[in-house]
């Protein structure tokens, strides 16, 4: 086996126990990130970029008392190590108090995950610039233009503290997404795929569907409106990305989230959601493995935070819950959306009148009470009536509320990993399906192809 | 020669030391030289003052970089460059009464981009030995060469001045990385302790973020350039929650990011403006809904330099506009270029709008770009008419022959030791009216029309068409005068429209500088930090929606 990159779970074991020797600090935590990224870019059928770094990043946290501050640096020779250690506890000794600090995590122990592929590990330059070249010449071939973007990550992680903490993960991801244009600049289509897994990125097909999506006939406007929408997987992801933050109980019992009960306190136990809505995250899922510890040295474990349409529970800090005498619940590290058994052709085939989505644009926050985003659709929007998709049509923005588009799906698919994150890099593992909505906010046209 | 004014959000203190401001090198248009006047009878000049700091590149960094460049030459690259960068972050937070963050973030290493054909290949290491540099450079020319192989192209660089031994440090007085923790600790819960005087306001969040660049840039063409770049931003959001708990407000975005020394947090005033701030959260608790429809539509500079950023700084990015940001930040509807320069009307011939790389507090703001090309001023958009993109050196060359411009204007920018450097988008401003109306000038100019303050949800589309705007604070405006404050308003529309519905415009006096650290592009995605300077500005019969 190829040797990983980044440093190794031993060296990054010596870096922290070497930072803890130095440390005159009453508590002492480290995080390091260690790996490589590299990439590749077209652009108009050609490579307009490609490269690549390794880079290792120290995260030292100091306390004195109640008094915290951090310091993160990428240079670990002995010197400079010192003098980051010195600097984080001179910061630290300056800093105010912070009531909310709770002591360092002592001895833990995290379930063992494989998240790192060999093949992703491996992924040299050339056999990125041969994927991205059966792009361009699918494209070439069609009379198109193709942009892509290959993103790949391999490392490892480790959190350590001064009470025992000490965990290592190594993982790797790999993000290829495709954008299709014809020449005139009057069609676009677009496919991707992201996986732990190289093995798992299928570049013929994605060139094929990005290409099929951008194929030459003409788009014709359609009038805004609410529509019943068909959203493919990446769609939905990229909804779902964004809804995972607000799975937080502190802001719930502030009254700022949808989860805020009206007179205080939150909506735990409250059945808000269509029956079918499962929502879940586990750092085990396959392909979509994450670190089985967050950065503080928490577990992660998997948990259910809507099971049935229910509210199972949101994400305590250690402050928060020693507040309520609750136990913690880390944040999600990965958001999985339980499938149902429609296809996607059963879902246009029951669909008299409604619009197929492929991905959105700019999404952004309009009112958390109501969760409701904005954001637009893009390189892959088609009418569907009577059962069949009969013709693309121009974009649109969308205002939509995502807890109405969880009130009111009709059917749902199956789940697949998706390249939820709008820049295309290897992000937050998504695995969520297809879903039939009966009613969407299309709330105006978009002239952008 | 020409200066824009100081913006009247930078005016608490100007004197500083650091190198001088670039100035322009063509003369500009007499338009502009007008308003230079009239700026200069105002007493408002920008200080110039020689260079004092101290850089802090040694000579063996730079033999390093010079030995990666060479390498990369000996090794088949045509063409090559390469920076050394040292990038510090200091971030300092406060909720309420507690500090809730102090991080700081040094990052260092090298990098190297090497042409080979007409391909780019780019390599970075930490690892500052002559061996590992070496292998650096080897590595970005194989990366070229396997490119260039696989997708062969053809890359013309434009002519650039060669300067072996420059020095540039964004002007300041205080370096914020010389203030303690504790003053700034201090002053963040002064804040807070102001905002959460006021009725209603439960949550108060501030915190400082300063940024230095320490770059050394050198090119195979023999220029060695060392600058020292300073960033530095002031947030705060309040929250005000209604007494039944069923409605919560916030007002943010209330002061601007700026590439200057801490000397500009100390002229905000922010611990005595925090109150007021905190008043308008809670009175949009009880602020009537805005009822949708047209609308005449104010926009304070805190509000449209964003607009501005959105409908006017992406789309003349020449890279968006040729296809190159098709997969990500998506292209434009200034395009084609043979079609649009010098014939695309984007607004009434008032309008007029520079790309400026040396703008007074400008976050874009340097002394020479990643390719060692000088930092100029240029118009974009002259008479209401687009006349000119964004571009680099391999770009300048694409649209020559429209705008007869042979040299690049300076937009090559890497976020860190670790990126690639690539177009990025400059301070892109508008220039104040002639006629010096101030705010209430302008407010006086209609019946009926909304004030907007602050920015707030911004989407736009990937041709930068479609815009859906919000902001923090909204005014209704009656009879010519502020009535009282409206909530849950958005402004839409399609740019080229929004623009040619540009009605009247503020003055020097109005001028002001906003700006994000936050401008994202690319693949791998970077950050860039960018201002936007322009006046107060009217906008007639605007769709108005409401987002409740």
């Amino acid at each position: 086996m190829a040797e990983e990159k980044g440093l190794s779970s031993d060296d990054l074991k010596a870096i922290s126990d070497r930072i803890f020797r130095l440390s005159n600090a009453d508590q002492c935590r480290v995080n390091i990130n260690s790996g490589w990224r590299g990439y590749t870019r077209v652009a108009t059928n050609r490579i307009t970029s490609a490269g690549g770094a390794d880079a290792t990043y120290i995260n030292i946290t100091s306390v004195f008392g109640k008094r915290v501050a951090s310091v993160r640096t990428n240079s670990f020779e002995d010197d400079a190590l010192l003098a980051a250690v010195r600097r984080s506890e001179a910061m630290a000794r300056l800093a105010p108090e912070s009531p909310e600090y709770v002591d360092e995590l002592n001895l833990q122990s995290y379930q063992d995950n494989q998240a790192y592929y060999e093949s992703t590990g491996t992924l040299e330059a050339i056999t990125r610039a041969e994927a991205a070249a059966i792009a361009i010449r699918q494209a070439e071939a069609a009379g198109q233009i193709a942009a892509s973007y290959m993103d790949v990550r391999a490392g490892t992680r480790s959190v350590a503290t001064s009470k025992g903490v000490y965990g290592s993960h190594s993982s790797t991801g790999v993000a290829y997404t495709l954008t299709s244009r014809t020449r005139d600049g009057l069609q676009s289509g677009w496919a991707g795929d992201e996986a732990n897994d190289w093995n798992n990125i299928e570049s013929q097909r994605i060139a094929d569907d990005a290409v099929v999506k951008c194929r030459d006939w003409r788009k014709t406007a359609l009038d805004p409106g609410e529509y019943t929408v068909i959203l493919e997987p990446t769609a939905v992801g990229m909804l779902m990305l964004r809804m995972m933050n607000s799975f937080n109980q502190r802001t719930a019992d502030e009254g700022r989230s949808y989860f805020s009960k009206a007179g205080g306190g939150n909506r735990i136990g409250e059945k808000l959601f269509d029956d079918r809505i499962n929502i879940y995250s586990d750092p085990a899922y396959p392909d979509a493995e994450t670190s089985p510890f967050n950065s503080s040295g928490q577990p992660i474990i998997r948990q259910d935070w809507i099971r049935s349409g229910t509210v199972e529970d949101l994400a305590r800090s250690r402050f928060w819950a020693g507040q309520l005498d609750q136990e913690p619940l880390p944040a999600p590290s990965n958001l999985i959306m339980q499938g149902g058994n429609d296809s996607l052709e059963e879902m246009i085939a029951s669909t008299k009148r409604g619009v197929l989505l492929t991905r959105f644009w700019y999404i952004r926050g309009l009112n958390p009470r109501i969760m409701s985003y904005t954001g637009l659709t893009r390189d892959g929007t088609f009418l569907i009536e009577d059962g069949k998709i009969t013709r693309p049509v121009t974009n649109f923005r969308f205002n939509q509320s995502l807890v109405e588009m969880l009130q009111n799906i009709e059917m749902i698919g199956s789940s697949v990993r998706v390249a939820a994150s709008e820049n295309s890099s290897v992000s937050t593992p998504i695995v969520v399906p297809t879903l039939k909505v009966s009613s969407f906010n299309l709330s105006s046209v978009s002239d952008a192809i | 020669m020409m200066h824009l004014p100081v913006p009247q959000n930078h005016r608490g203190s100007t004197s500083m030391t650091g190198a001088p401001l670039q100035l322009p090198h063509d003369i500009p248009r007499r338009d502009f030289l007008r308003l230079s006047a009239a700026v200069v009878a105002a007493g408002i000049l920008l200080p110039s003052t020689k260079p004092v700091a101290a850089q802090s590149m040694t000579s063996s960094e730079r033999e390093l970089l010079l030995h990666a460049i060479d390498v990369a030459r000996s090794t088949g690259a045509q063409y090559a460059d390469g920076r050394i960068i040292r990038t510090q972050f200091e971030a300092i937070g406060a909720r309420e009464q507690m500090i809730t963050q102090v991080q700081s973030t040094d990052s260092f290493g090298i990098n190297v981009r090497a042409l080979v054909g007409g391909s780019w290949g780019f390599s970075a290491t930490q690892v500052l030995t002559r061996d590992a540099v070496a292998a650096m450079a080897r590595e970005a020319v194989a990366i070229a060469t396997a490119n260039n192989e696989v997708a062969p192209s053809d890359t013309v660089l434009a002519q650039v001045d060669v300067f072996p031994d420059a020095d540039w440090i964004t002007p300041h007085t205080v370096d914020p990385f010389d203030v303690s923790l504790e003053d700034k600790a201090a002053l963040l819960l002064r804040i807070n302790e102001e905002a959460l005087r006021v009725n209603n306001i439960r949550f108060s969040n501030s915190s400082i973020l300063s940024v230095k660049e320490e770059r050394l840039l050198a090119t195979s063409e023999g220029s060695v350039i060392r600058q020292t770049l300073m960033r530095i931003n002031p947030s705060i959001n309040i929250t005000a929650i209604s007494p039944d708990g069923s409605d919560f407000q916030t007002r943010g975005a209330v002061v601007e990011p700026a590439g200057r020394g801490y000397e500009y947090i100390r002229g905000l005033e922010l611990a005595s403006s925090a109150e007021g701030w905190a008043e308008e959260a809670a009175m949009k608790l009880e602020a009537p809904s805005v009822e949708p429809g047209k609308w005449d539509l104010v926009l304070h500079p805190s509000n449209l330099w964003l607009t501005i950023h959105e409908s006017i700084g992406h789309p003349t990015e020449l890279d968006r506009a040729l296809g190159f940001e098709a997969n990500y930040a998506g292209t434009s509807f200034i395009y084609p270029p043979i079609d649009v320069i010098n014939k695309l009307r984007l607004g009434p011939d008032f309008l007029q709008f520079v790309g400026n790389r040396t703008e007074f507090g400008g976050c874009a703001t340097t002394g020479w770009d990643d390719e060692g090309v000088p930092a100029e001023i240029w118009p974009i958009i002259e008479d209401g008419l687009f006349v000119d993109y964004q571009t680099t050196r391999e770009q300048a060359d694409w649209i020559s022959q429209y705008t007869g411009i042979t040299r690049s204007h300076g937009c090559s920018y890497g976020q860190n030791w670790e990126s690639m450097p690539f177009q990025r988008m400059p301070n892109v401003s508008m220039l104040p009216g002639e006629n010096d109306l101030s705010e209430d000038d302008v407010i006086a100019n209609t019946d009926r029309g909304i004030l907007v303050e602050g920015r707030g949800s911004y989407s736009i589309d990937q041709q930068r068409y479609n815009i859906q705007f919000a902001g923090q604070v909204f005014w209704e405006i009656r009879n010519g005068r502020k009535y009282r404050m409206l909530r849950d308003v958005a402004y839409v529309g399609r740019t080229p429209e929004f623009w040619n519905a540009l009605d009247t415009i503020g003055g020097p006096s109005t001028y002001y500088l906003g700006a994000s650290f936050g401008d994202a592009k690319g693949q791998p995605i970077q950050v860039n930090a960018v201002s936007h300077g322009c006046p107060i500005s009217l906008f007639r019969d605007i769709d108005i929606i409401n987002t409740a």
